[in-house]
């Protein structure tokens, strides 16, 4: 296992991590993946430490993957969410932080629907924040568990070609994604209609490495990785889109698309999916998607992440 | 009581002057001003009676006029009253605020707005004046009483942060307005494009994940108000323009005769999006290109070394502080805001001051309530822009003092013998940083805290009555002859 070189206190986003971190950070996911296929799943790393889920939006995978994260570390884990919490009675984001410091909390995770709400989070928590996910800004764990299945099946992230498609404004994955895979030395293209991209500039002066485009077809043609996001149907209603069958036949990850990619090109998706909308079930089911394995890998990589913020 | 004030810079936009002198005060008007470049000129004995102020290395200046600020009496007195906005306004150099019906209930009956201005006279020494709304309960539903408004003392109409998103009912007011001989003061912003905004749309709005108030929002809404005043034939007063495309429309509008005014904040005048980033690293190559942008428009500051005078980086990201409406917009805007104001497009510079109580704004920065105190930071923060050489003192008094007045349609507040002394002593070369916790105003809600700004204001005299002391300022040195002005470089060099 590699020795962190710097200590890190909270991990809001992938944009401070150096390259040289982030593989450190999926260097020792491999080897929790290596504990995490043991009989007994658990290492005594983080015994006697509490780790606190706060999670203020319906989440299934990554709330259940923290929580094995912490426990196979042997933390005390404890998970709430908003309904049935005091945030129903009206408590502040900032008081609960304070309330679970006081109870002796070391590390706090955090999901929530508004965009800075860990870094709000971090600022009055004397220990640690992972941000598990906040508005449409960032899911760093997701980026790093990503980057992680990738390498696992390409060897290396520099130089590959990674499209990320679908409702790319609203989406924290595409965002964390760009940090995590630009660092490393991918060529990114994000795909979608205008309505869920907006101009490129707004892109490409923070990522000025990116290509933008609104045709699916012709930005996935040689593509070493397909990221397919996942369509809220909410942007239906917001009049983003003239109808669900209209962005499918012309966004969706369909067999002939895949047939097209031919077989070395991995498929991908954060989940939830809405199969038939942005990817068709034959996808989801083939050999080169690795949708199952993402899901696996982000146990590791939390574990990673929890290991080298415990410092 | 009299007062004789020193040995100070003598700038009064609306007279043309700009001397060094002594200004006397008396019986709460201006007794005379004795320009001490005059050689013939004999300094008049000073008697046991008269106070002296030494002012020197200051600037004497008409006390300024802010046609926006949120006081928040009735209602809201947790974050504001005319008491603590008056002291407020005082300390940033205003001798009168012009108070935005945002109250609660709105001011938008006149026994209301007679019951605010007999609180102001009681409670304030600056002079407060009040805003009509413009629409019942700041509602856009229906017209306010806008006679009986006007009756009551109101000096203009408007609703005071919020959109009359009704064309119709706009086209209305304007017309019913006009023969008032008021202005309408507009709030732009199409409510249909800003949906759960958080800050400006661009850049930086992407990287952070947060929804965008886009640019078209508030030019669509400003050529929308344009076209109506125009057929109207009313005056038109554009509150808080933020962008280069309003700025446009603006100057063409004005440019073919309509009547239109408009202000702009200094927060607009001199802040960006990227204080929403905070201390975050911008991506290596944002930030080259950001530098030499900033490079190309301005001088480093001499002594903190930053190239925008001011440090985005001392703030948090996703600070609640930088969260105002409109939104802190880009560097191409704060540009075209800065012509605007050279060229004359914008009338005045109007400090939109919004104070908030802390649980307002300390939150998810998206659920933040928009706005900034900003009556006591508006005279620095202008000031870095005279420092940097982007405007002339003068010019940036006159947006302070005439430019206001002439929006009222009043004659401008001067230094003229006769005259009511509202007056400021400022010193522009004095550093200073800011403490929000020292704001008379009860708003602490404030991006600036904790920079370091040059250029503060030392004595505001309201009729004569002085409103707001630095602390031991003016004492000592007695009167004197003139001494080398500590101004050169930043007065015009025809002074």
């Amino acid at each position: 296992m590699t020795i962190a070189t710097a200590r890190r206190r909270h991990a809001l986003d992938l944009d401070d991590f150096t390259p040289e971190e982030i593989e450190e950070i999926l260097d020792t996911a491999e080897s929790m993946k290596e504990v995490l296929s043991r009989e007994i799943k658990q290492v005594p790393t983080l015994r006697g430490r509490t780790v606190v889920n706060m999670f203020y939006e319906e989440s299934t995978r990554t709330r259940i993957s923290f929580e094995l994260a912490a426990r196979a570390l042997s933390a005390n884990v404890v998970s709430f969410t908003a309904r049935g919490s005091s945030v129903e009675k009206g408590e502040s984001l900032i008081d609960t932080v304070r309330t679970l410091q006081a109870l002796g909390a070391d590390m706090v995770v955090i999901r929530h629907n508004q965009s800075g709400a860990p870094h709000l989070v971090a600022r009055h928590f004397a220990g640690g924040v992972i941000n598990a996910g906040d508005g449409r800004h960032a899911h760093p764990t997701q980026a790093l568990l990503d980057l992680l299945t990738i390498r696992e099946h390409l060897g290396q992230i520099r130089g590959l070609k990674v499209v990320i498609v679908g409702d790319i404004l609203h989406s924290r994955v595409a965002r964390s994604n760009l940090w995590g895979l630009t660092r490393l030395g991918a060529e990114v293209t994000l795909c979608a209609p205008p309505t869920l991209l907006g101009p490129a500039a707004y892109w490409t002066a923070t990522w000025p490495q990116v290509k933008i485009s609104y045709k699916v077809d012709e930005a996935i043609a040689g593509a070493d990785v397909v990221m397919a996001l996942r369509l809220q149907k909410e942007r239906m209603q917001a009049g983003l889109l003239p109808s669900l069958r209209e962005y499918s036949r012309a966004y969706a990850i369909t067999p002939e698309r895949l047939a097209r990619l031919g077989e070395k090109t991995l498929i991908m998706h954060p989940g939830p999916m809405n199969e038939g909308v942005e990817i068709w079930p034959e996808v989801v089911t083939a050999p080169n998607t690795v949708i199952d394995e993402q899901v696996t890998n982000g146990v590791a990589v939390r574990m990673a992440l929890l290991y080298r913020l415990a410092g | 009581m009299r007062y004789l004030i020193c040995n100070g810079s003598i700038i009064d936009p609306a007279r043309r002057v700009a001397t060094v002198g002594d200004v006397w005060v008396a019986d709460g008007v201006v007794e005379q001003l004795v320009d001490l470049t005059d050689l013939h000129a004999a300094p008049e004995p000073v008697g046991d009676e008269v106070t002296v102020i030494n002012a020197r290395g200051c600037v004497i200046a008409p006390g300024f006029t802010d046609l926006h600020a949120h006081l928040r009496e009735p209602g809201d007195e947790h974050k504001e009253t005319l008491a603590s906005g008056g002291l407020a306004a005082a300390m940033g150099g205003f001798t009168t605020v012009c108070a935005m019906p945002s109250t609660k209930p709105a001011l938008d009956n006149a026994a209301l707005v007679r019951h605010v201005r007999a609180i102001a006279e009681r409670d304030s020494s600056v002079r407060i004046e009040v805003i009509g709304a413009l629409t019942k309960g700041r509602e856009g539903h229906g017209l306010a009483d806008l006679m009986e408004l006007a009756e009551a003392g109101c000096i203009a109409f408007g609703d005071g942060g919020r959109p009359v998103s009704d064309a119709a009912l706009m086209a209305n007011a304007l017309s019913y307005a006009s023969v008032l001989g008021l202005p309408v003061m507009t709030y732009c912003e199409d409510l249909r494009l800003t949906a759960g905004w958080a800050m400006h749309e661009g850049v930086i709005s992407t990287r952070l994940g947060l929804a965008g108030f886009p640019k078209a929002a508030e030019e669509s809404f400003i050529a929308r108000d344009i076209a109506l005043a125009e057929a109207a034939g009313a005056h038109l007063h554009i509150c808080q323009v933020s962008t280069a495309g309003g700025v446009a429309l603006i100057r063409s509008a004005k440019a073919r005769g309509v009547r239109v005014t408009a202000e702009v904040t200094p927060h607009h005048l001199t802040l960006t999006d990227r204080w929403v980033m905070g201390n975050l690293v911008p991506h290596d190559t944002t930030m080259i290109t950001q530098t030499a942008r900033r490079g190309r428009r301005s001088k480093t500051h001499p002594e903190l070394g930053l190239p925008s005078w001011l440090d985005p980086s001392l703030l948090p990201p996703y600070d609640p502080s930088t969260r105002v409406a409109p939104p802190l917009r880009t560097d191409e805007d704060v540009e075209a805001l800065i012509e605007g104001l050279r060229d004359g497009t914008i009338d005045a510079i109007a400090t939109g001051h919004a104070p908030h109580a802390l649980v307002d704004k300390e939150c998810e920065y998206a659920l933040a309530a928009p706005g900034i105190s900003g009556l006591e930071t508006t005279l620095a923060l202008v000031l870095t822009l005279v420092h940097r050489g982007e405007m002339d003192l003068v010019n940036m008094i006159a947006k302070l003092t005439e430019g206001p007045a002439q929006v009222l349609g009043r004659s401008p507040s001067t230094l003229h013998p006769g005259a009511r002394a509202d007056l400021v002593i400022f010193n522009p070369d004095e550093y200073w940083t800011v403490d929000t916790s020292k704001f008379a105003s009860k708003g602490r809600n404030n991006p600036l805290h904790g920079q370091r700004l040059k250029g503060q204001v030392m004595l505001t005299m309201a009729a004569g009555k002085i409103a707001y002391r630095r602390e031991n300022f003016g004492h000592g040195g007695g009167h004197s002859h003139p001494t080398a002005s500590r101004l050169e470089g930043i007065l015009p060099s025809d002074s």
